[in-house]
């Protein structure tokens, strides 16, 4: 017993250390006694000496005896050593604790990245396998520093990218200017790569219509990715195998820039030689110098599976205590944020949570606000103590509500002071003001300068007001005296009889016309515009005169009889001396009798000059017009050309002879109607004589010929020397060549095979050839082409492989130059061949496409 | 490093693309493959003074000048305009789109190409018009990407007139 104690407690041992055992009887005795004891108590004794043996043992049993203990005690034991534990692993090496927590952290974590990977192409295992090293704590340290989300943190760091070629690249030649390479990155010719990419952003930009600075900015070929970014004179380009992080836009267009900035000249006068270009190469070095590696770490796969056995539950109370801590925190902090709300206290214990505040009671309910947050209201326990809240929007929604504010004032909050404004009663305002003095000391400023007193009086007053300054400017009134008394309102002036009636004037100025007392004396206004509506009513002018207003002078012009014009000048000399000046000297002495033969002599000169009429007479009696003469028909309507002349046709009496004139313009177009000149044939008149010129048929010229002879005998030269036969020899040569082409398919193509491209460029040549010269003649020429099949196969297969035939070559003839519309296409499937199908070369010859000639 | 972009202009199946497989690999191909949109060599051309790379874009030959894609030339300092000596219309064809390149961008040198120069009974150029045009002062060449015949002179006086 000796024994254990002193092995149990080393004091012990020393006390008995110090005791003297030098008695062999004794020993011998206790031989006897407790040899078998003794022996196995030395033995518990080595065990316990030697820590490996007794680990060893204690493991033996250590499982069981857990086991075997009630779970409420052992808990209850275990959790201040665990939680010590727990609290030295993450001082010493907090990267232990995070491996632990992975499966639990996994499910809320992916949710969160999964998010953010839809926006980048970094794959999600990448990301995960980050997460739990050493990195991603200290990632997790920058989140919480940098404000970003983890996943954002990881991703940045997770991106692995190398940046292999940076090419310069002159905007307007596509020529390379500069070209740097990332240590043993290859590549084809960098000359011919950046001619390349500029051509691709020319295409793409010709073929979407895309603006003029933007362009392709990136390509993507497998793992590599070209990025450009365009400036006005160079493009940069960088070639980037990975996936690279948006911000490597920002530090391409920073570099672009800077090089815009030294280099501007240089760049501007790029000429293709780039012996002039210094520095650029170092700028774009930095940007090959761009990576980030991926360290392959590997994970602690060994270590994470025993310590997870051992505290996974500590783990899951650890994680979800944090998080709903973390959605507290979220709460709080928007209560806080939360005008008219004050958060005095806040705390979390034993899972519940505490807050207490004031709150204003027009402030928003803290309940309503806890939706969404996800924390649990039944464990949340809040005091709230009312109180006024000071703040601007309060004490403007308490204002509101007491003042009650009719709709013409609007209230509102600018800059910490409450602005009242618009119109309101004087008894409103009253009660504004008195409200504005009772509020606190500590409280916003209530400014109701900015309302106007209206109450009905002053309204009226304005209105009368209003209506006044808009008699003053009526011309024709003067007003000399206004008043308000005892709700009336009194005017006085002067106005003339033709001036605006005032009473007219109030219709919609909402003054009631029953309170209005006007006394008007009559003047004659000397204002321009009244003097001439006088002398309009007493000279009564006739429709051919017109009285204006010209810079204060009354002008009149036009024509009237001389009587007329008599009045008018002595009016002129009658008005009073301040008045304005009236002109009649712009009015023509006109008597209908001088006018009407002024008009008949225009008329009459005028059809003198149309060709095709010849005027034999002409006179007027007893105001009736007489003309006679001749006329060819194909020449203008005498009677027509009566209209605008102000004539009375009934008073017209013409008498025409018809007749054939020889003028060159009428035997034109007599002969135009009877000889119907082909499109080719141009008829002119050139110095008095009519000339065809142009190519036409052998018997058109002979006609044209025949006519010019008759019109010879006449006097009128008619000129055909210049006619020329058509050559329709020459085109009926060409269809034949043209009809004797077939162009041939292989067995079930629908193109023809390469060795018949002379073919198509032959024939091509000969239809564009055969159109122009049908053109020329004036018909139009149009090919059928006809697709053929040979026999094998089905006859719906054949047919409609006969017409894609046909359609190919269309399509082929359209690219030689042969215009579309030209060119009919069928299919006449096996119905036409050209030889029976049993013959030696029938099928190979029957497929085929044939032409023939259209004339129209 | 002294680069210049030079355009190949002229009509379809000209034979602009062979040209300047001939000038730059120095192969010939019967097969006709219509380009599509540009494509786009480069060569290096050793002058006395000076080497110059030509960048060489073949763009689609159009006989629709309507359709050309004029864009494709700005930046270029020269262009070689083809004929095929087998169809007058081509002639025409280079002329209207030099006239449309210069109209916007102004003018520029280049050398005119009378290709397909082996192809001898189907030639349809005479010789009075190619006269005419040195008359002009413009460089003339007879080509053909086949034999090589004129080829590399062609392109060689472009550059010497690109870099002066
Ligand atoms: N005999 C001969 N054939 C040529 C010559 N040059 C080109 N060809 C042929 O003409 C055809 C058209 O040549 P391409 O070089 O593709 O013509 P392109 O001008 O590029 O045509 P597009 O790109 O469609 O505008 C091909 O079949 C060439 O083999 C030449 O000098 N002689
Ligand atoms: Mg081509």
């Amino acid at each position: 017993m000796v024994e254990i104690a002193r092995n149990v407690d080393p004091d012990y041992r020393a006390r008995f250390e110090a005791v003297p055992t030098a008695d062999p009887r004794m020993e011998t005795l206790r031989q006897l006694l407790v040899g078998r004891e003794i022996s196995e108590l030395s033995r518990v004794t080595e065990l316990l000496d030697e820590p490996a043996q007794l680990a060893t043992a204690v493991g033996g049993v250590l499982p069981s005896a857990a086991a075997q203990a009630p779970h409420a005690q052992l808990g209850e034991a275990l959790a201040p050593a665990v939680e010590r534990a727990v609290q030295r692993s993450i001082q010493k090496s907090p990267r232990t604790l995070t491996d632990i927590l992975y499966p639990v952290f996994l499910p809320a974590i992916r949710k969160s990245i999964g998010e953010k990977i839809d926006q980048t192409f970094q794959s999600l295992n990448e990301t995960l396998r980050h997460i739990f090293t050493w990195h991603g704590l200290k990632w997790r340290v920058e989140a919480w520093r940098t404000g970003a989300s983890f996943s954002e943190v990881v991703l940045k760091h997770s991106l692995v990218y190398r940046v292999e070629h940076v090419f310069l690249i002159n905007r307007n030649s596509g020529l390379l200017i500069a070209h740097v390479t990332a240590d043993n990155a290859t590549s084809e010719d960098p000359q011919l790569i950046s001619s390349m990419l500029s051509a691709i952003q020319d295409f793409v930009k010709d073929s979407f219509n895309e603006k003029e600075q933007s362009g392709l900015d990136t390509i993507r070929f497998g793992e590599l990715r070209l990025w450009s970014e365009v400036g006005p004179l160079a493009t940069l380009v960088a070639v980037i195998r990975g996936n690279p992080p948006e911000e490597l836009h920002e530090i391409f267009r920073d570099v672009l820039l800077r090089i815009h900035d030294e280099s501007s000249e240089v760049l501007e006068q790029f000429d293709g030689d780039t012996s002039q270009l210094f520095g650029i190469e170092a700028r774009l070095q930095t940007c090959v110098e761009l990576k980030q590696e991926d360290t392959n770490q590997g994970f602690p796969w060994l270590v994470l599976a025993l310590v997870l056995l051992l505290l996974v539950p500590v783990g899951a109370w650890f994680f979800f205590s944090w998080q709903s801590g973390q959605r507290w925190q979220t709460y709080v902090s928007r209560l806080e944020a939360q005008p008219g709300i004050i958060v005095a206290e806040q705390k979390i214990r034993g899972g519940q949570f505490y807050v207490a505040g004031l709150r204003d009671p027009l402030a928003v309910d803290p309940q309503a606000l806890l939706s969404g947050t996800e924390v649990d209201p039944a464990r949340v326990h809040a005091q709230w103590q009312s109180y006024e809240s000071l703040e601007p929007q309060f004490v403007l929604k308490r204002l509101t509500a007491s003042l009650a504010p009719p709709d013409t004032v609007r209230l509102s909050v600018v800059k910490d002071r409450i602005v009242a404004e618009g119109e309101a009663t004087d008894t409103w305002i009253e009660k504004a003001r008195a409200a504005a003095r009772q509020l606190s000391a500590g409280g916003p400023v209530f400014d109701v300068s900015g309302v106007r007193d209206v109450s009905p009086e002053a309204r009226a007053a304005e209105r009368w007001q209003a209506y006044v300054s808009r008699l003053e400017t009526q011309p024709g009134i003067i007003v000399a005296e206004q008043k308000i008394r005892d709700g009336q309102f009194y005017v006085a002036g002067l106005r003339d009889p033709l001036a605006a009636d005032p009473q007219s004037l109030l219709s919609g100025t909402e003054v009631d016309p029953a309170r209005v007392h006007a006394q008007w004396q009559s003047y004659q206004s000397l204002e321009p515009r009244f003097v001439l509506k006088r002398l309009a009513a007493s000279l009564a002018p006739p429709d051919t005169v017109r009285l204006s207003v010209v810079d204060d002078r009354i002008v009149a012009e036009g024509e009237a009889t001389d009587t007329w014009i008599d009045n008018a000048r002595a009016a002129a000399r009658q008005l009073s001396a301040g008045g304005p000046v009236f002109d009649v000297s712009g009015v023509r002495d006109v008597s209908p009798e001088a006018r009407e033969a002024e008009r008949w002599q225009a008329y009459v000169s005028r059809l003198g000059r149309q060709p095709g009429i010849v005027v034999a007479e002409q006179r007027i009696r007893d105001g009736q017009f007489y003309i006679a003469g001749l006329r060819d028909p194909l020449g203008v309507d005498p009677q027509s050309l009566l209209l605008g002349t102000r004539l009375d046709p009934a008073r017209v009496h013409a008498q025409w002879q018809f007749y054939q004139s020889l003028e060159p313009e009428f035997v034109l177009k007599r002969l135009t109607a009877s000889l119907a000149p082909p499109d080719t044939v141009r008829l002119t008149i050139v110095k008095d004589r009519i000339v065809a010129e142009g190519e036409a048929t052998a018997t058109w010229i002979n006609r044209a010929r025949a006519a010019a002879q008759q019109l010879a005998a006449d006097g009128v030269a008619m000129d055909v020397s210049q006619l020329q036969e058509l050559n329709l020899a020459e085109l009926n040569q060409l269809k034949a060549a043209i009809q004797g082409t077939d162009i041939f398919f292989y067995s079930g193509k629908a193109l023809p095979g390469p060795e018949q491209t002379p073919v198509l460029d032959r024939l091509a040549e000969q239809l564009k050839e055969f159109a122009q010269g049908a053109r020329k003649s004036g018909v139009t020429a149009r090919f059928m082409l006809t697709g053929h099949s040979d026999a094998t196969g089905r006859e719906t297969a054949n047919v409609s492989i006969s017409a894609a035939r046909a359609e190919a070559v269309r399509a082929l003839l359209n690219k030689r130059g042969v215009a579309p519309e030209l060119l009919l296409v069928r299919g006449a499937g096996t119905f036409e061949p050209v030889v029976p199908e049993n013959s030696r070369t029938g099928s190979s010859t029957n497929r085929r496409v044939s032409v023939t000639v259209n004339l129209e | 490093m002294l680069q210049k972009k030079i355009c190949m202009l002229g009509g379809f199946s000209v034979g602009k693309t062979s040209l300047v497989r001939r000038f730059v690999q120095s192969i010939f191909s019967e097969t006709y493959l219509t380009t599509v949109g540009v494509k786009i060599d480069k060569k290096s051309v050793v002058l006395p003074d000076k080497t110059v790379d030509l960048i060489l874009w073949d763009l689609a030959g159009e006989d629709d000048i309507g359709s050309f894609r004029v864009s494709y030339v700005r930046g270029a300092t020269g262009l070689v305009l083809v004929v095929d000596g087998t169809r007058a219309a081509t002639l025409a064809a280079a002329l209207t789109l030099r006239e449309r390149v210069e109209a916007e961008f102004g003018a520029m040198p280049f050398v005119l190409l009378f290709n397909k120069s082996d192809l001898v009974d189907k030639w349809v150029i005479p010789d009075s018009e190619i006269d005419d045009l040195r008359q002009r002062g413009w460089q003339v060449y007879l080509t053909s990407a086949l034999t090589g015949e004129h080829v590399d002179d062609a392109f060689l006086q472009l550059a010497t007139m690109v870099t002066k």
